[in-house]
């Protein structure tokens, strides 16, 4: 008698097709050997089964730490790429929000606002620019004159110095000339 | 099996779209499994707890790269078991794991001798033997899905469970008195 075997054992662990089944059960209604097979494998998986799951020593959680979870952002765009419908209805905002504001847009109040607006600043630059020019010119007249009576005094003091040198060679030369004639008339006398 | 592929995908789906309680809600429903998944394969509880993390942060990070949401299970197993295996080759040249199988303590709540019996049995397994017996017996995985997990073809993942079981069977539940019985596949 043939025995099979492979079909016993996928039989046994629970893997041999529906269609095949029949036959099988008929083979081991008839053989004992193939019956005692069947019998030390389930007693097999039975022992090796005894062996219990053990409980895990604690919970895997920690994806639900702060550091692993996406930050609210990447969850939105996340979600949101991840979604047609969202998808779509942010679309058809943009679209709606293109609509409104090319109906209301307005291109020459926009360059009349820009252009008033660059004649407001240059306008204000140009005050400013006068302001400054006007301040360091009187800045610079008020030094100028500073110095101009300065000078004027400076001046003045050194010509009354030499006008007393003056005076005093003119002094010294009066007194050699009285002093020459003295002598002069003295010698004559003799 | 049915309805948890179908919430998988559901709380998939609020996940990618930020989400972050619809992923913790998934790893509460799977959390369990993975870790006796690994701690079956590596026979450490800290080891376990360890890759259990990574493989959840690493499903985390890559839950968008996932084709089919509702085979959620077999995709992250597989990263459970590419972590353990990246562990396995970072340590084998200090504990050639082949040889040396981890110490093992027996169940809890069971007879102390049919619980270390079958410990020791498993333990005599290679670690794709022992794989392959966890993926079936442990965690009631279809052989398309372990294939997926294991990322190698049916008839290979077939070859490893039943040479398991072969060699399992020989020590928890020895011949019968009539007679050993004949693989006509052989």
């Amino acid at each position: 008698m043939i025995h099979p075997s492979e079909a016993l054992r996928d039989y046994a662990v629970g893997e041999l097709a529906a269609d095949q089944k029949p036959a099988l059960e008929q083979h081991l209604a008839v053989c004992g050997e193939c019956t005692d097979e069947l019998d030390r494998l389930r007693v097999t998986t039975a022992a090796l089964g005894m062996l219990a799951d053990q409980e895990i020593p604690q919970r895997i959680a920690f994806v639900s730490d702060k550091v692993f979870a996406p930050s609210p952002v990447s969850r939105f765009f996340g979600g949101f790429w991840n979604s047609a419908a969202r998808m779509g209805f942010a679309s058809a905002c943009i679209l709606g929000g293109a609509l409104i504001v090319s109906t209301y847009h307005r291109p020459s109040e926009l360059r009349t606002v820009v252009q008033t607006a660059n004649v407001d600043v240059s306008k204000q630059v140009n005050e400013a620019v006068t302001k400054a020019v006007a301040r360091v010119q009187a800045d610079d007249a008020r030094a100028i004159e500073a110095m101009d009576r300065k000078y004027q005094r400076e001046y003045q003091a050194r010509m009354v110095a030499v006008e007393e040198s003056f005076s005093r060679m003119q002094m010294r030369l009066g007194t050699a000339l009285i002093a020459s004639n003295d002598l002069r008339g003295s010698g004559e006398g003799q | 099996m049915i309805f948890r592929a179908v919430e998988d995908a559901d709380l998939i789906s609020r996940v990618r779209r930020g989400d972050v309680e619809g992923f913790n809600h998934l790893v509460s429903r799977w959390e369990k499994r993975v870790f006796n998944y690994l701690l079956r394969l590596t026979g450490s509880q800290e080891d376990a707890m360890d890759l259990s993390q990574e493989a959840v942060l690493k499903a985390y990070q890559n839950i968008r790269k996932l084709d089919d949401p509702a085979r959620f299970g077999p995709w992250l197993y597989r990263i459970a078991h590419n972590e353990a295996h990246s562990l396995f080759r970072k340590r084998r040249p200090e504990t050639a794991l082949e040889e040396a199988p981890p110490e093992r303590n027996a169940a809890p709540g069971f007879s102390m001798d049919l619980s270390l019996a079958v410990t020791a049995a498993l333990d005599r397994l290679n670690p794709d033997q022992r794989e392959a017996v966890v993926l079936k017996v442990y965690e009631g995985f279809k052989f398309e899905e372990m294939a997926e997990i294991l990322e190698c073809p049916v008839s290979t993942v077939k070859s490893r469970l039943y040479t398991a079981l072969d060699l399992l069977k020989s020590e928890l539940a020895p011949v019968s008195a009539r007679g050993k019985f004949n693989d006509s596949s052989k």
